[in-house]
């Protein structure tokens, strides 16, 4: 079931749909503040990609998800499932360019495209920068496979009822943001080491490019690109820096996307 | 007494306590550091203010931060056991174990972002040792699943291969018996050899059913709706015989309605307990075959005397390459019993075993129709 993979939650109201996807590192929670703003005017649906959150981890699928398609395919499905048309959808990070390639292959789908921080290659190229070198990417792959930053499994719960060590319950606290380290791991190749940069024209979703200042992981340059690509598309510069402005100014990222739809 | 005591300098706690503390600004800016981090990173406090705390981390920590910590910390506020690397002005690398957790003001306003931070070095090389030590025993179990499956495909091509000779064996056999004229003694080798030929046949069938199973393809049932298995039974038997002629074997068929099976496949079930009591039972005593079909099901049974199986092997007795306490010379590959409960368990029968020193009877029920 679909809706319950992908640990789907459709609350508020509307004629019309948005749906936020979280991007790599964290979960549908990421979107929280700003999602309950539209619940008055929207119907408002949030889930967790699989492999993070309280998404079913049995589903993962290493072939399906070594790409970004397998998580594109994903949020189609998801979208039939409700039966979206026509809807808004709302992408952070890796999110914004995997809700693109979802409305290129579900084009009635989503009318609406708003890409918060996105980038269709981390890695530079000739003629392009991406803000990564490919031996950075490397490095990232083996930090993660080095470091438990506070990476808790989804599967935690299931520890936890293990009566022998009661102090697995104590310690995985972690309520948010919940990836499977390993499938952290594969997802930060899928998305590190994408390219879809031939994707872009052929977008044709209203689209808006939302920037912050000092993002490492999608510099402006990046998000600039983005929008001169893709056909028609807005390019709105936020004051906020870093890389999760949902979080840090959710005020502003509310406003903006108020501003678009 | 407590004038005895000396009294704690908090302020020197903070610079030179056994621990690193950083403060940072929502935007990652370091605020705040005492003197024991300064020392790490061979610097001074008053060189790392105003730099943001991601300049301390690897290329792979800052995305790390940004990703996954930024966000956690946000939505709640702390994050323990945090286990990174933080850089020194050299590039040297120091593995620290961290908690974290937000101040924020009376507004729920997020002022700033505090860092506790111990060194674990070793901590480190242990976690790093676990983690090889898991990722070689991987491997192994990988590469011996591999060796498994190898074993198995080379078994199954040798079964195969195998056939090709023995039937050519067993015709040139016939052709001798029918149409040559044979001294009683050239009779009688002829006639042991075609018994040989046939075990061995019989040893190469169940090779190939045990191969196919582990290899995923399974035991496959030609089902018939309403196989007649008189005739089959009858001609199980009848091999035996002339494969062991100076055993008395008795037969018992009520077989009074057709039952839905795979006659070849009850044929093999039936061919292996016959084969078996002939190899175990006591020569002495008659090998009973009997077979009724009655109140919705089919049973076959095959008893024989002799000295009846010990409690512990009955368990085991299904299982591939068991093999029992018996004579050397008498030692097959152990698969036949596992063939046969595949059989049985494929025509959603079952297997069941009785053993005194009476006799021993296994016993075959299936169900007259498949539950399909």
């Amino acid at each position: 079931m679909v809706l319950t993979r992908n640990n789907v939650n459709v609350s508020g109201q509307g004629s019309r749909s948005m749906m936020f996807a979280h991007g790599f590192g964290c979960d549908q929670n990421m979107w929280s503040t700003v999602a309950r703003d539209f619940e008055d005017d929207f119907r408002v649906i949030l889930f967790d990609h699989v492999g993070a959150g309280r998404s079913d981890l049995a589903a993962y699928d290493s072939a399906k998800y070594s790409k970004l398609d397998g998580y594109a395919d994903d949020i189609v499905e998801i979208g039939r499932a409700l039966d979206l048309k026509d809807a808004i959808f709302v992408g952070h990070s890796v999110s914004a360019m995997i809700g693109a390639l979802a409305s290129l292959k579900a084009p009635r789908m989503f009318s609406d495209l708003i890409m918060v921080g996105p980038s269709p290659r981390y890695v530079d190229d000739e003629g392009y920068v991406g803000g990564f070198s490919a031996g950075q990417v490397e490095e990232l792959l083996e930090f993660l496979a080095d470091n438990h930053l506070g990476w808790s499994a989804a599967m935690a719960p299931a520890i936890m009822g293990n009566a022998d060590r009661p102090e697995l319950g104590e310690t995985l606290t972690n309520s948010f943001c919940a990836t499977d380290p390993e499938i952290a791991r594969e997802f930060a190749r899928v998305t590190f080491l994408s390219d879809n940069r031939a994707d872009l024209p052929a977008i044709t979703a209203r689209t808006l490019v939302l920037q912050c200042h000092d993002d490492i992981i999608a510099p402006t340059a990046v998000g600039e690109y983005v929008s001169a690509q893709i056909p028609g598309s807005r390019f709105m510069q936020l004051e906020a820096t870093g890389h999760c402005p949902n979080l840090s100014a959710p005020t502003e990222v509310t406003a903006a996307i108020r501003s678009f739809v | 007494m407590s004038d005895d005591l000396p009294t704690e300098d908090l302020a020197d706690l903070y610079e030179h306590a056994p621990c690193g503390y950083v403060s940072l600004a929502p935007d990652a800016r370091i605020v705040k550091v005492n003197q024991t981090l300064s020392e790490w990173l061979e610097t001074t406090g008053d060189g790392l203010l105003g730099r943001s705390f991601l300049e301390l981390l690897s290329f792979g920590g800052k995305i790390a931060f940004e990703t996954h910590l930024a966000p956690l910390l946000r939505l709640q506020g702390f994050v323990n056991e945090l286990a990174f690397d933080i850089l020194k002005s050299d590039g040297s690398k120091i593995p620290i174990i961290a908690n974290a957790a937000e101040k924020r003001d009376a507004e729920g306003r997020h002022l700033f972002t505090r860092l506790t931070l111990f060194k674990a070095v070793e901590r480190r090389t242990y976690e790093r040792g676990l983690v090889a030590a898991r990722s070689r025993a991987e491997a192994a179990v990988g590469a011996e699943h591999e060796t498994a499956i190898l074993r198995e495909q080379f078994i199954a091509v040798l079964g195969h291969d195998l056939r090709n000779p023995l039937a050519a064996l067993a015709a040139g056999a016939r052709m001798l018996t029918e149409r040559e004229d044979l001294s009683e003694r050239g009779r009688v080798i002829v006639k042991e050899m075609s018994g040989s030929v046939a075990r061995a046949s019989a040893l190469v069938v169940n090779l190939l059913d045990f191969a196919r199973g582990r290899l995923g393809g399974g035991l496959t049932l030609t089902r018939e709706p309403d196989a007649q298995l008189t005739p089959v039974l009858e001609q199980v038997v009848s091999e035996i015989r002339i494969i062991a002629p100076d055993r008395e074997i008795l037969t018992e068929f009520a077989i009074q309605q057709p039952v839905d099976c795979d006659p070849a496949r009850i044929a093999q079930l039936a061919g292996n307990l016959v084969s078996n009591a002939v190899t175990h039972g006591a020569p002495g005593i008659p090998i009973e075959v009997v077979a009724r079909t009655g109140d919705g099901s089919f049973t076959l049974s095959v008893i024989n005397g002799g000295v009846p199986i010990a409690p512990d092997a009955r368990e085991q007795l299904f299982e591939p390459f068991f093999r029992g306490s018996v004579r050397r010379s008498q030692q097959g590959l152990g698969l036949g019993l596992f063939i046969v409960n595949e059989i049985a368990k494929a025509h959603g029968g079952s297997m069941e075993v009785t053993s005194t020193d009476e006799q021993t009877r296994f016993t075959f029920t299936m169900p007259l129709q498949s539950e399909a």
